[in-house]
């Protein structure tokens, strides 16, 4: 194959890549952090008190036991991710999912 | 010791001694962020990076033994070296491995010299490819790749490095804009602790990830002259001595931390939050992570400074210093260059002085230069103790009586 239309396919591959790195990650790398900040909020609303302090409730607000609760089922779903990522990285490691070699990843067993 | 071996050693130390600048220029990629929000200290930060980057090069038990085929001519497919650079104990591979590794060594060091995080991967491409042009001419490199796949220079290294910093950038900063309007009216108390055990745990991820990533390439250069030298015959395994001292010397390098690296990119590109760390670094875990599912190659340090970057655009207010950004992009398209003609030149140094005296003429001049620009770092040094310090521009290295040549 030419230089020129081996350039072409490489911009095409780099493109079919580059969105589903950008979509895959915006759901990894922003949601799941978004999902990390409620549960921090929530935490806050659980515990009541001086945590919303600057809402305007300073020191009144009643702590809320459905606030833990929502806290630690979204803290949940954000550490299911971080454990896909590190069973990610050890499978990877081991040469059991991916192959460079094709955009596709291939699967070696 | 014979010509053959003593080649074969400098290719094992020099490659180690690249493995290392490796590690202590990336400390900064997942740690930089963590050491200026002040969520770890900064001897415990590359310390735990160190600990993870050597969990993460004995996690990778792949073979990346067809590390340098991405841009360069002198293996087969099948990993084996090209048959006519083994002749002599594979002097023909030893000469442009070595010179490949010097000119990325050498970059490395002045990049950190100057505070600037680079891909230590471009560099060794770089060198690579410096080398074996100097070697084989231009056929001997790799482009293009032959179309049936993302390959050669531009698909492998151009392409991610021109995108991969954007994509990390714009994911950074939905991530922080998101974390702020989600986290409006929650006291301090909580946004601080809580977003300080996130940037530790998303810093944690990108550590262990680049651990199982580049040491991988230095045990596929090592391995590969041990195959042309006819120590070792495997394609699909690497000996264990190999993974070991690898291991060993990515991880030493991140520990004794390229503080002037992370100093940049921690105090310099932006004024970081915890917050923003954090998303800076789910930002930087998801893409590295991503990508490499996806057969993208990217370096770890665009990503990282691409996210670091986004988290200043994502907040409302942050400051972003579009100067030191600047120079990182300046840094980052010389990279590839500028290792390319110190590897061309290691190489036609070597090819001069001959068989024996080749390979340590070569390593004698990368004593020197190290030694030279490890000296020059000792004047304005920069450690644990003064990484957080205010920012007041980048590290000034070449003041003007050492420009013109004067003595200081």
């Amino acid at each position: 194959m030419s230089g020129g239309a081996a350039l072409v396919h490489d911009l095409r591959f780099t493109l079919e890549a580059v969105w589903k790195v950008l979509l895959a990650s915006l759901v990894l790398g922003a949601g799941l952090p978004a999902i990390f900040a409620l549960g921090i909020r929530s935490l806050a609303w659980g515990a009541g008190g001086e945590a919303r302090a600057s809402e305007g409730q300073p020191g009144h607000a009643p702590g809320n036991r459905a606030g833990r609760v929502i806290a630690g089922v979204l803290f949940a779903i954000v550490l299911y991710g971080v454990a896909s990522g590190i069973l990610f990285i050890i499978a990877s490691g081991q040469g059991k999912d991916i192959s460079f070699a094709h955009v596709v990843p291939t699967i070696h067993g | 010791m014979s010509a053959e071996t003593l080649a074969l050693v400098l290719v094992i130390v020099t490659a180690l001694g690249f493995d290392f600048t490796n590690g202590f220029h990336d400390t900064g990629n997942a740690m930089a962020t963590s050491i200026a929000t002040g969520a770890l200290r900064p001897t415990i930060a590359v310390a735990l990076s160190a600990v993870l980057n050597l969990a993460g090069a004995f996690l990778s038990v792949a073979v990346a033994l067809t590390v340098t085929n991405a841009v360069v001519h002198v293996q087969q497919s099948d990993g084996t070296p090209n048959p006519d650079l083994v002749s002599g104990g594979g002097r023909g591979l030893m000469m442009i491995v070595l010179a490949g590794l010097i000119g990325a060594i050498v970059w490395n060091l002045l990049t950190w010299l100057l505070g600037l995080p680079s891909s230590s991967s471009h560099a060794l491409f770089g060198g690579l490819i410096g080398s074996t042009i100097a070697s084989l001419g231009w056929s001997g490199v790799n482009w293009v790749g032959d179309g049936s796949k993302l390959d050669g220079v531009v698909g492998k290294v151009i392409l991610p490095a021109v995108l991969s910093p954007v994509v990390a950038g714009l994911v950074a900063a939905v991530g922080t804009w998101l974390i702020y309007r989600l986290v409006v009216g929650v006291a301090a108390r909580f946004t601080q602790n809580g977003f300080r055990w996130g940037q530790v745990g998303t810093a944690s991820l990108v550590s262990l990830a680049h651990g199982t990533s580049d040491a991988q390439k230095t045990m596929g250069v090592i391995t590969l002259a041990l195959i042309a030298s006819g120590h070792w015959h495997s394609t699909t395994s690497i000996p264990l001595w190999v993974k070991l001292v690898c291991a060993l010397a990515i991880a030493t390098g991140t520990y004794v931390g390229g503080w002037r690296v992370i100093r940049t990119l921690g105090k310099g590109l932006v004024e970081i939050e915890s917050p923003q760390g954090m998303a800076a670094e789910a930002s930087s875990a998801a893409v590295i992570l991503a990508s490499s599912h996806l057969g993208f190659a990217l370096s770890t340090t665009h990503v990282a400074t691409g996210s670091i970057l986004g988290t200043g655009l994502g907040r409302p207010g942050a400051e972003v210093r579009w100067g030191v950004a600047g120079r990182m992009v300046v840094g980052w398209l010389l990279t590839l260059p500028a290792a390319a003609v110190v590897g061309a030149l290691m190489w036609a140094i070597g090819h001069v002085c001959g068989t024996t005296g080749g390979p340590v003429a070569d390593f004698v001049i990368l004593l020197a230069l190290a030694t030279a620009m490890y000296l020059r770092s000792r004047r304005n040094a920069v450690g644990a103790h003064n990484v957080n310090d205010d920012w007041h521009g980048m590290p000034q290295v070449a003041p003007p009586e050492f420009v013109t040549g004067g003595v200081s």
